[in-house]
């Protein structure tokens, strides 16, 4: 909302400059989202000529200029200033000059005394441009001129944000009436001339009273558009509108000094005598003033008289019904539209005016008659005519509910020790009536103020009044107890924190990504989450998997010239089961390139390859228990068919991780034939997981182990899992910890066979193993690998 | 060969030996003094063989003296045995010449994401404040999501929220969420007071994606509820907060302003940690930077999810994660967090 400091002035006297009034509204609770200042806050600088510029005898970049003043008379001043030059007119303030606040006095200047000064547009506060130098005039002004009468009065533009719940802040009254609160000032509420109203207004019949609560009309016959008085003109200008007649400016100009959006229709393109306030027909077609048509639902509210609507009532006329040049009776509506109903059809259309802006926030059931008056004062003094009777319809005049409190109650609420006097100092200044004479306050707000309905409101108004430094910081009090975090809260954390440890760089990504992605990663668009008003092509839905938006970082990356690569990314996915949102907390990860990204004078070592993967995996799920991992039953498009291992969690897969697939690599944009990736859903490890149980540890070997290696032949496609599943579930009288040390295939070998070579630590926690002992262990070990993977001994 | 003999010629042993041992240059001097000495013919073995010759009361004598003047030797031998090694040792080890100027090779480190890291400061210091973690939906309902917080459909506040609208088989209109109050209406539908909430997650907003706004950002929400909570509770407890995370000098101040979820609501300003107050680009001059939104939860959302607010009062506040980590991060565009430039992400 545009306000205008002098307009402001019109209802309140205030005493500010520009930056103190800034001050008071950001005090307030209105943000100021910026000041102009307009016209001259000067006195004593006239019109002078360059006649002479000569070099500062001891600066190189001041100068001594001679002026012409006129009337014969001339002046030597010190200027610093980059673009003077003989000839130029330029503003002169002479010794006594008024600035602002500051007034010039001699000043000597490296040794010469400069009596005036040459100004610049900034010196003169007439504009924030930061042109450097002097203000150069017109060549045609006169010598001698008063400067000041080139620019108008001292003025200021701010430009204030709203909150939506203080519709009544939309005008200049509105926020006069505010001031007048903080400041304590009366306010001078307009009083428009009263005409005695000839012949009856139109007939209003309210059809829709859920839609419109008054109606408030007149008609002006005889009028003669014009154009606005200079005033006017002016100040719409200065609201950033281009006046066009009176007939137009006028209403705009209400609205913006009092806040009630007016209506004026051209009386003759009304037929018959009746004014319908109405529900739309469904299906019922509009042409607005600007020319484009609704089609409208029941839900719109609609001006208009027996056979047609005239307008989409609250937020914009009809093509039909505008003011013109030639119109000679208008018909003025000043009516309160209810703000919910405004709010939907504004929106459902896409049309918005300055109208329906106030209308929809709630603008002031008891202001319309006051405008409409004041709008008639206007027209006629512009336009002539003769005004009518005014109709008034409204049948149930509105009042706020009135607040019952103590003073206590609000402080209470506050934190705060306001006096009960400054209270009631406060509160009587907003209120239309108040109360204090008991125990028990009452409070009743005047209509423009339908936010105060309860003890709450009323403490924050004490407390913008008061001040808002008026507010300590309390004491300190109990602490209320202990709730442990969600446990997938925790567990992303801990999984998150042992990734970054193991290489992995946290990436964060926007949560959208299109069909084609979708497809690409043999996902169904039936059971993502669709956006219904997504911002751009591809950011459809709501992310299924992590893996496109990782694979898209290493594409980015890899353009910015970063090609060792280790990502994780670790936040909620999104899919639909049974059509319901559901969302999980996963994290994924990706690798490309080197395991180090710096180079290393020695070599950075092996790529990475799959084994290095598993390793990480191990490494972050290892200590869960229950957690496996299986050559992939069923492998996704997105992965390579033989390089995917699931992530098993209690007997349930709960991930996946291998290598990407070569295609899956090229759609994303990824210039790497190999990346290997991961992704799992925390949910199922949280049944594994407390933060509150510490897991209980087993006494470390007192005895050394004995060591054997044992090296077998197997046939080629027996999977290692296998024998170490022979070894793990072989009932031994001792302990057996395995590793295997040794895998070789080659023409060594019979053809079809392997050759698979473990080292055996046996031992027993009592004792150091006899020779005999580990003897036994080791040829059952052996007999149980030959009888149940056909394996002989090397 | 006579007891006193016998006792020149181990003194007269005892002195060469020992002299000789202690100036053996090396290793296989040392091992020569110790054949010449101790050897199967050596001196002193050559010695102790006359003591056969010798009476019992001689040999009382003799013997232990012999005995004596062998260990002293032995232990002479070892002492110098064990110097010379120890020399050789720290000989060979100074010859090493390795330039330990060269680069590390590198270890394989991973860092947090910037807003990780800032989130978690900022809940670490909440929690220490009392403050317990909860949680809620992202594709939330507009119920919980606007007409539970006191933000009515066909309201301009509602409007003013750019809300993304979920396309879902629910008979609800989901939308997602648009700030983490939705945290608070969920919280307090399930639990009575005393509640002290931290909510912090993503998010969203259709906004465009530009240096200052993107549709995806992070939230942390604060509530505390029970009797008699007020504005200066809530002054006291975001003091605390700032202080944690900007330093002890912090200050805050209220400046009014409009939340529906809140009545009172208040702006919560900082004095500007890089000017101290004096003014500065980053504050644009004011000395105060705008940190968070917050307020004294409206007695309609109390009523709301079932919480009565003639007994109960509560406050609440939002802050962005974005906002701060930018600000102390000296990061100014918000796409960078969503870029994951390694070469920024390496930085923290």
């Amino acid at each position: 909302m545009k306000i205008l400091q002098s307009w402001l002035q019109d209802f309140i006297d205030i005493d500010l400059t520009p930056e103190e009034l800034a001050q008071k509204f950001t005090e307030l609770g209105i943000e100021v989202a910026s000041v102009e200042k307009k016209g001259a806050d000067f006195e004593g600088v006239t019109v002078a000529q360059i006649t002479h510029i000569e070099n500062h005898p001891n600066s190189d970049h001041l100068h001594l200029v001679d002026l012409d003043l006129g009337g014969g008379k001339s002046q030597r001043v010190v200027c610093g200033a980059p673009n003077v030059a003989v000839g130029q007119k330029v503003p002169l303030a002479h010794v006594g000059a008024r600035l602002g606040k500051v007034v010039l006095t001699p000043a000597k200047i490296r040794g010469v005394v400069s009596e005036g000064m040459i100004c610049s547009s900034d010196e003169l506060g007439l504009s924030n441009t930061r042109a450097r130098g002097i203000l150069v005039l017109d060549d045609n002004i006169p010598l001698g001129t008063d400067v000041r009468t080139l620019y108008g009065k001292a003025d200021a533009l701010f430009d204030l944000e709203i909150t939506s719940n203080r519709p009544d802040l939309l005008s200049h009254l509105g926020v006069a009436r505010e001031l007048a609160v903080l400041l304590n000032k009366p306010v001078k509420m307009p009083k428009p001339q009263e005409f005695a109203g000839e012949g009856e207004s139109l007939q209003v019949d309210i059809r829709a009273p859920q839609g419109c609560q008054r109606y408030t009309s007149r008609l002006i016959r005889g009028v003669k558009n014009a154009e606005s008085p200079d005033f006017i003109k002016e100040r719409l200008s200065a609201m950033g509108l281009n006046p066009k007649n009176a007939l137009v400016d006028v209403t705009n100009y209400v609205m913006f000094e009092l806040g009630q959006p007016l209506h004026a229709f051209d009386r003759n393109e009304i037929d018959g005598d009746t004014v319908v306030v109405r529900w739309a027909e469904k299906g019922e077609k509009f042409i607005l003033l600007d020319g484009r048509e609704l089609t409208l639902d029941e839900h719109a509210l609609m001006i208009g008289d027996e056979h047609k609507a005239t307008a989409l009532a609250g937020i914009m006329g009809g093509q039909n019904s505008g003011i013109k040049e030639n119109t000679t009776d208008i018909f003025i509506e000043s009516a309160y539209f209810d703000a919910p109903t405004i709010n939907k059809t504004s929106k459902k259309y896409g049309v918005s005016s300055d109208s329906s802006q106030r209308f929809e926030r709630g603008a002031d059931i008891g202001m319309t008659q006051l405008a409409l008056k004041r709008a008639t004062e206007l027209f006629v003094a512009a336009c002539g005519g003769t005004p009518s009777q005014i109709s008034d319809v409204y049948p149930q005049p509105y009042e706020n509910p009135v607040v019952s409190f103590t003073p206590a109650q609000i402080n209470g609420i506050l934190g705060t020790g306001i006096e009960e006097e400054k209270l009631k100092d406060i509160f009587s200044r907003l209120a239309l009536h108040f109360d204090a004479s008991g125990d028990v306050w009452s409070f009743q707000a005047p209509t423009h103020r339908r936010d105060l309905n309860h003890r709450w409101d009323l403490a924050e108004e004490a407390a913008r009044f008061a001040g808002f430094d008026c507010i300590p910081a309390g004491q300190s009090r109990a602490f209320v107890g202990f709730t442990e975090n969600p446990k997938g809260v925790d567990l992303l954390e801990i999984l998150g924190d042992r990734l970054a440890g193991l290489g992995f760089y946290e990436c964060k990504n926007i949560d959208f990504l299109g069909e084609k992605e979708l497809q690409a990663f043999g996902f169904s668009t039936k059971n993502a989450v669709k956006i219904k008003n997504a911002m751009a092509k591809g950011w459809d839905y709501l992310r299924p998997t992590l893996l496109p938006s990782l694979l898209k970082n290493i594409a980015f990356n890899q353009s910015r010239g970063n090609h060792d690569l280790a990502f994780f990314e670790a936040t909620r996915t999104f899919s639909l089961i049974k059509g319901f949102p559901a969302e999980t907390y996963t994290i994924s990860g990706v690798q490309c390139g080197q395991r180090v990204s710096v180079p290393f004078f020695k070599g950075n070592g092996d790529k990475p390859d799959f084994y290095f993967l598993k390793g990480i995996l191990q490494a972050v799920l290892g200590s869960f228990e229950g957690v496996s991992f299986i050559p992939a039953k069923e492998t996704p498009v997105y992965m390579h068919p033989k390089i995917c291992m699931d992530i098993i969690v209690n007997g349930k897969k709960a991930g996946l991780f291998g290598a990407i697939h070569p295609l899956t690599l090229k759609h994303c944009g990824v210039k790497e034939s190999e990346v290997w990736a991961f992704e799992f859903a925390v949910k199922p490890l949280e049944k594994n997981f407390s933060a509150q149980q510490f897991k209980p540890a087993k006494p470390a070997p007192t005895f050394p182990p004995s060591l054997r290696d044992l090296s077998v032949l197997v046939d080629k496609d027996v999977p290692y899992a296998r024998l170490a599943e022979i070894v793990r579930q072989t009932a031994l009288p001792v302990s057996v910890h395995f590793d295997l040390i040794d895998l070789y295939e080659g023409d060594r070998l019979p053809a079809g066979k392997k050759s698979v070579t473990f080292t055996l630590a046996f031992s027993a926690p009592d004792r150091t193993l006899k020779d005999t002992e580990t003897e036994a262990a080791f040829n059952t070990l052996l007999e149980k690998l030959r009888t149940q993977a056909g394996a002989e001994l090397r | 060969m006579n007891l006193q003999q016998f006792k020149e010629l181990c003194a007269q042993i005892e002195r060469e030996y020992t002299d000789k041992i202690a100036s053996a240059a090396d290793l296989n001097a040392v091992e020569e003094l110790r054949v010449a000495s101790l050897g199967r013919k050596g001196a002193l073995t050559e010695l102790l063989k006359n003591l056969k010759d010798f009476s019992i009361e001689e040999k009382k004598e003799a013997g232990p003296l012999g005995n004596a003047l062998k260990a002293a030797l032995t232990q002479a031998l070892e002492e110098k045995t064990a110097a010379l090694s120890a020399q050789a040792l720290n000989e060979e080890l100074n010859r090493v010449d390795l330039d330990l100027t060269l680069p590390a090779r590198p270890a394989a480190m991973g860092k947090r994401h910037p807003l990780s890291i800032a989130q978690k400061r900022m809940t670490d210091i909440l929690s220490k404040l009392g403050f317990t973690w909860a949680e809620g939906p992202w594709v939330e309902d507009e119920k919980h999501n606007f007409d539970m917080l006191n933000i009515p459909k066909h309201h301009p506040a509602r409007d003013a929220q750019d809300t993304f609208f979920a396309e879902t088989g629910s008979p609800l209109s989901l939308v997602l969420r648009t700030h983490t109050s939705n945290v608070q209406s969920r919280f307090m539908e399930k639990h009575k007071p005393p509640i002290r909430i931290m909510a912090p997650g993503r998010v969203f907003r259709n906004d465009s994606l530009d240096a200052t706004h993107s549709p995806v950002f992070h939230q942390i929400e604060g509530l505390y509820v029970d009797k008699n909570v007020s504005m200066a509770d809530l002054k006291r407890d975001l003091t605390a907060f700032m202080k944690g995370l900007l330093g002890d000098k912090t200050e805050i101040r209220f400046r009014p302003s409009f939340f529906p979820f809140t009545e009172p609501s208040a702006e919560v300003d900082v004095k500007c940690v890089f000017c101290e107050g004096k003014g500065c680009p980053i504050c644009k001059g004011t000395g105060w930077i705008e940190m968070l939104g917050s307020g004294v939860v409206n007695p309609h959302v109390l009523k709301n999810c079932g919480i009565d607010p003639e007994i109960y009062s509560g406050y609440a506040f939002g802050m962005g994660v974005e906002r701060l980590a930018m600000m102390m991060m000296d990061i100014n565009d918000i796409r960078t967090f969503y870029e994951n430039d390694l070469r920024i992400l390496n930085q923290f």
